[in-house]
């Protein structure tokens, strides 16, 4: 990670601190008290592969993932896991279809398409604090 | 989710939990009965009601924090306004089941190792946000690219 990504960051954490405290003037989904990050917290929080990629380079962060390519066999895949230090079961998708969008305030309809990179993995892991731990997640 | 085909010019929402703290990339905790897994046989599940999550509007904004990208210096990218990210909930049924390929890997260069096995995969899933909601097609064996499940260990695990 670069430190301008970290500097970036640090400043949308702030700013949703601060809109959060703004309280109802900003609206209600805004003064969540939903983290800014996924949170996972409380029960061991995992650290993730060194591995990954940018997408958006030279903008953007590096992520820790590893996307599935449908033009590579099997055996050649990367590391599907998210998170390092991991034993256990891992489950990525890379899914497209369609379905249909409502404009709920007019009840308009719109047919949409969709891309799903989604997974899971559930077992044991060395958390951050250097503890063994076991989860569930969800890659969302 | 895109008003078009696939592409991040058409794209017009991005639901991701975020990357956590620690840089783990889109990880959520997930009671330990959403996940059901019978390696052996090729199947799995993922089952989630009500997830939040965050609407990004694009994957250019979700990785760049809502900068969007800039399109006029020279790099192969749209150029994609900032977007700031709203809150929505997803709820989604994925299935894993039957065998593609398989195969054992030991990757030294990446620390992991295991068994890998490629499947089909179907998904039905919908989304709900203050004005907009989604409902994905029923499911469809035939809208997988490609689908991995692994028994694995990396890192520390890794022998």
């Amino acid at each position: 990670m670069n430190t301008t990504y970290i500097r970036r960051r640090a400043s949308r954490r702030a700013f949703l601190g601060n809109v959060a405290g703004a309280g109802t003037v900003i609206g209600a989904g805004l003064a969540s008290p939903n983290p800014a990050h996924a949170n996972n917290d409380g029960f061991g929080q995992p650290n993730p592969i060194p591995g990954g990629l940018a997408p958006f380079a030279p903008f953007g962060v590096f992520i820790h993932h590893n996307p599935l390519n449908a033009a590579s066999s099997i055996g050649s895949l990367n590391d599907p896991s998210q998170i390092t230090d991991f034993k256990g079961f891992v489950g990525l998708t890379h899914i497209r279809g369609g379905g249909t969008g409502t404009n709920t305030m007019t009840g308009a309809t719109q047919s949409l398409s969709y891309q799903a990179d989604m997974g899971f993995s559930q077992g044991e892991f060395i958390g951050t604090d250097g503890r063994h731990h076991h989860g569930t997640f969800a890659f969302v | 989710m895109y008003a078009g085909p696939v592409g991040l010019a058409q794209q017009i929402h991005d639901y991701n939990v975020h990357i956590d703290v620690n840089d783990v990339f889109w990880m959520i905790r997930v009671p330990h009965d959403a996940v059901e897994v019978d390696f052996d046989n090729a199947r799995a599940s993922l089952r989630v009601r009500g997830l939040k999550v965050f609407d990004d509007h694009d994957l250019a904004n979700s990785l760049t924090d809502g900068l969007g990208l800039p399109g006029d210096l020279g790099f192969n990218y749209p150029q994609i306004p900032g977007v700031f990210p709203t809150r929505a909930s997803v709820s989604f049924d994925v299935e894993w089941n039957g065998i593609i390929s398989a195969a054992q890997i030991h990757n030294t260069g990446q620390h992991f190792q295991g068994s890998f096995l490629e499947t089909n995969a179907t998904i039905e899933w919908s989304s709900d946000q203050p004005g907009f909601r989604f409902q994905a097609e029923p499911a469809n064996p035939a809208r997988n690219l490609i689908s991995v499940l692994g028994n694995e260990k990396n890192g520390a695990f890794f022998m």
